[in-house]
């Protein structure tokens, strides 16, 4: 009786799992076969699943059209230098809010978490005022600092403090007793010991940089400087309509890295999610 | 190895006075251990020796020196914690050669004083596994072996067998008292176990609500404890007190009648404390009459819960005692062994 509730609840879970999977996997399957796809077939009624005729041009063509290659650098190398900055700045911080007593840490922490209640769209005209006067417009340095120091970087801030909350004190005092000065003690004590954080904090910081849309349409001007969600949108016929399998076939080269890092560090990820009593 | 002396050291958060000038003196190479009830300062004390914890008036010396306002790294001293606090992403060997490399040592000085540490707590076979790969006991092992690597002038306990199981406590009990023979290091060991503090130290300090009560060798504190706390507190199963006056018949207790020492005549009239340790009773026809509520066999002893008058005592006899509850034995307090104590504040009066 119990095994046969149990193997019915099995194929329950199952079901509802395939059904939920319909949403994630659909949108991606359709982009990866429209890519290769002639564009009429894309709109063809009843669609197919599976294309009837491929085109595989069209990923030639993601590279004609634009600088597509550079622009794979722009958006990989801004991921990967927001991504260390962000790591430092908020274990740096992260660690101090949990552990260093100062004046007022808690509410200074709490202003730190509003800046995550702010969106972007309330701050980007400050934001390009400011960078405008520093001469840094049509450069990729907005795409750096903003997320460092910004909403993400708060995010993260936060995963960090959760974590080292949750660090026994005495790791500390023991270290403190062998001969450890604080910063020492962050080094070689407290951050070895929170990489499922940090993991965590990697890849939210990786996927928010690499799919940044609005601050690059704000700050770059130039084709040689765009980054990928940005050049996605550059793929358009001479009437401004989108040349959707070109596109698409951009598209799915442009979100291949993010699935890898996923596929790679899923572990830590859920890991990391769960140190901070987060759900995802 | 150095002598630590406290001198009216105290602490407070806000205003509230957590340790009220404690003085202590302990001796090049002796075992004392700081011995309480929980939230009796003894382990915040041990942390203000370790310079873990800012003190708020007095000194304290290691060695002669006023370490009050040194770091911990300074004070020359190594600590054992509870939790045992071993770094987690370090192997037994790096944990237990950690201090040293930081301070600069050798790779050959590391590996000969890790090697030489792990020997004396047979921990050579582990130093390449990670804690958690590891035991309580191995754990523990493994934490005093970070302490002693560094020959450091006193070593700092803070109830470090917890954790252990009642067996594994025992051994490790035995192992920590054949270190300290064989290091002869200064060490202040803190517990709230009473057994541990009796069968370890050279020295007890018992501490209660952030004061001394008494300072002394352990079978001293049995045998002559200052006030009702400490006599109390050490002994187990613990000391009976019963409340009454001090007369020219005896001890007049509620129920009944109790024989008393020449030496409490001085005291006629005065209301105190009888204090007789359970093993302090024997079985005797011209006894006081007890009625047994309880027998608990020990094999080796037994151990007899029973009225003296009104008040519940517990006794405990080589003799075996095959009675049951409701019965009615006859004991006699062994009267050389007999404590009296002010019924006012507890302090001893005989």
């Amino acid at each position: 009786m119990k095994a046969e509730l149990s193997a019915r609840r099995q194929v329950f879970l199952y079901g509802l799992m395939c059904v939920l999977l319909i949403p994630f996997v659909f949108p991606t399957w359709w982009m990866v076969t429209s890519s290769v796809k002639p564009i009429s077939d894309i709109f063809a009624f009843p669609p197919h699943l599976v294309p009837q005729n491929y085109d595989w041009t069209t990923y030639r063509k993601v590279f004609e059209l634009q600088p597509f290659v550079r622009q794979y650098w722009n958006s990989a190398y801004i991921a990967a230098l927001v991504t260390i900055g962000t790591m430092i700045v908020s274990s740096m911080a992260g660690y101090a809010f949990a552990r260093i007593r100062f004046p007022f840490a808690n509410t200074i922490f709490m202003i730190v978490l509003l800046g995550l209640l702010i969106p972007a769209e309330v701050t980007i005209v400050p934001l390009f005022q400011m960078f405008l006067k520093a001469g840094m417009v049509n450069t990729h340095w907005p795409l750096i600092l903003v997320p460092i120091f910004g909403a993400p970087s708060v995010f993260a801030t936060f995963i960090m403090r959760q974590f080292f909350v949750t660090l026994p004190t005495e790791l500390e005092e023991a270290a403190r007793v062998d001969g450890l000065g604080r910063f020492t003690i962050f080094r070689k004590i407290a951050l070895p010991l929170a990489k499922p954080a940090l993991a965590s904090v990697a890849i939210f910081t990786f996927l928010h940089s690499w799919n940044l849309f609005l601050e690059p349409i704000v700050f770059l001007s130039s084709a040689d400087k765009f980054t990928l969600p940005q050049a996605l949108t550059q793929y358009t016929d001479a009437y401004g309509g989108p040349m959707w399998n070109i596109q698409l076939a951009a598209a799915t080269l442009t979100a291949l890295p993010v699935l890898m890092v996923f596929i790679i560090a899923q572990k830590h990820f859920v890991e990391g999610l769960a140190h901070t009593g987060l759900k995802g | 190895m150095a002598e630590v002396t406290l001198s009216k050291v105290r602490k407070s958060y806000g205003a509230v006075d957590i340790i009220h000038g404690v003085d202590l003196d302990i001796s090049d190479g002796e075992f004392v251990v700081l011995v309480g009830p929980s939230g009796c300062g003894k382990s915040t004390l041990l942390r203000m020796i370790a310079g873990l914890e800012i003190i708020t008036g007095g000194d304290i010396r290691i060695g002669g020196r006023v370490v009050n306002d040194l770091d911990p790294k300074d004070r020359d001293i190594a600590m054992v914690f509870q939790n045992y606090a071993l770094y987690p992403h370090m192997t037994v060997g790096t944990n237990m050669g950690f201090s040293l490399e930081h301070r600069g040592a050798s790779k050959a000085q590391i590996a000969e004083r890790v090697n030489w540490a792990a020997d004396i707590l047979g921990l050579s076979h582990l130093l390449e596994r990670y804690p958690r790969q590891l035991s309580g006991g191995q754990r523990q092992r493994v934490a005093m072996g970070r302490a002693i690597v560094r020959d450091p002038q006193v070593f700092l306990f803070d109830e470090p067998l917890s954790n252990l199981d009642a067996k594994l406590r025992v051994v490790m009990r035995g192992e920590i008292k054949t270190l300290h023979q064989k290091l002869k290091t200064t060490t202040i060991y803190v517990t709230h176990d009473q057994v541990e503090a009796m069968t370890m130290a050279d020295k007890i300090v018992v501490l209660n609500g952030g004061r001394v009560e008494q300072i002394g060798a352990p079978l001293d504190l049995y045998d002559q404890p200052a006030n009702r706390f400490v006599a109390g507190f050490i002994g187990s199963p613990a000391m009976n007190f019963l409340d009454g006056t001090i007369t020219s018949e005896g001890f007049i207790a509620p129920g009944i009648v109790l024989p008393l020492p020449e030496a409490a005549h001085g005291f006629h009239g005065r209301k105190a404390v009888y204090g007789i340790r359970p093993e302090h009773f024997t079985l005797h026809d011209s006894g006081v009459p007890a009625e047994i509520v309880l027998v608990e066999p020990m094999g080796s002893e037994t151990q007899v819960t029973m009225k003296l008058g009104e008040t519940q005592v517990i006794g405990v006899f080589r003799e075996r005692v095959a009675l049951l509850s409701g019965a009615t034995i006859r004991v006699r307090p062994d009267l050389a062994s007999l404590h009296l104590f002010s019924n006012n504040g507890g302090q001893r009066l005989i």
